[in-house]
């Protein structure tokens, strides 16, 4: 599957896997030990963000570097 | 304005189905998705997991749709939100159009949840509210786009999974 952004294909694979193992493995199985894929994601996000930004795609209200933080409801 | 609504039943309890669902792009049922990115994902204070993707479509307007809305654009965003229950076993995800929303609103709304009375299989109820706005013409468009809808629901329902389902345990190896 494609990114909006070329240039990060293959970090999204990365992280892709990544979480599809902890999805499934981990949190499917209501086990809260800690997230595997945070550094994978920020590495991933500097290229989605980048991409958007010179698409000129409208995102609003997002925080790009958000991954496994606890946010209320 | 058009809304349209269904519900499907799959053999498969409700993880099964959410592991196959968090992987269902690219599938060729569907091939107006052409990219997926994560924007965001975190985990809330009850335990939910909370996904807001991007996803870049190719609508595959015929020519004469095209000529009427007077754009060559075909690629469109979508922002989707998901969120889900692992302990209340329920999958819920909602998506908008976040371009071409002068002319259209798209908006989805899909929920997974065990059968009611047999944990070994799993609900999906779908809907979505079409709205073409202020040109002419506007009804046969928002028909168009229901019936592009319910036939990838319908597919989706009844193959996409299917195709998936039985190769969950396998590790990702494309994506």
């Amino acid at each position: 599957m494609n990114s909006v952004g070329e240039a990060c294909a293959d970090m999204k694979r990365e992280y892709d896997q990544c979480f599809s193992r902890w999805f499934a493995e981990k949190f499917l199985k209501a086990d809260c030990s800690g997230d595997p894929c945070t550094d994978l994601f920020k590495r991933y996000q500097q290229g989605v963000q980048k991409a958007i930004k010179e698409k000129e795609i409208p995102i609003e209200g997002l925080e790009f570097m958000g991954h496994g933080k606890e946010k209320p409801e | 304005m058009r809304v349209w609504s269904s519900e499907h039943v799959f053999g498969h309890p409700w993880d099964t189905v959410i592991k196959a669902a968090m992987r269902k792009y690219p599938n060729p049922m569907n091939p107006s998705v052409v990219g997926v990115d994560v924007l965001e994902r975190s985990v809330d204070s009850r335990g939910r997991l909370h996904s807001h993707r991007l996803l870049s479509t190719e609508w595959g307007l015929p020519g004469l749709v095209r000529a009427i809305l007077g754009t060559s654009r075909t690629l469109t965003y979508i922002r989707e939100h998901s969120i889900v229950d692992p302990v209340g076993k329920k999958m819920e995800l909602c998506s908008t159009n976040i371009t071409l929303t002068n002319w259209v609103s798209v908006s989805e709304r899909l929920v997974y949840t065990p059968h009611p009375e047999d944990p070994g299989r799993t609900v999906l109820t779908q809907e979505a509210v079409i709205t073409v706005k202020g040109i002419s013409l506007g009804s046969y468009l928002e028909s168009l786009m229901a019936n592009t809808i319910s036939s990838n629901a319908k597919k989706m329902g009844k193959e996409i999974l299917q195709i998936y389902l039985p190769n969950i345990t396998k590790p990702l190896t494309q994506q």
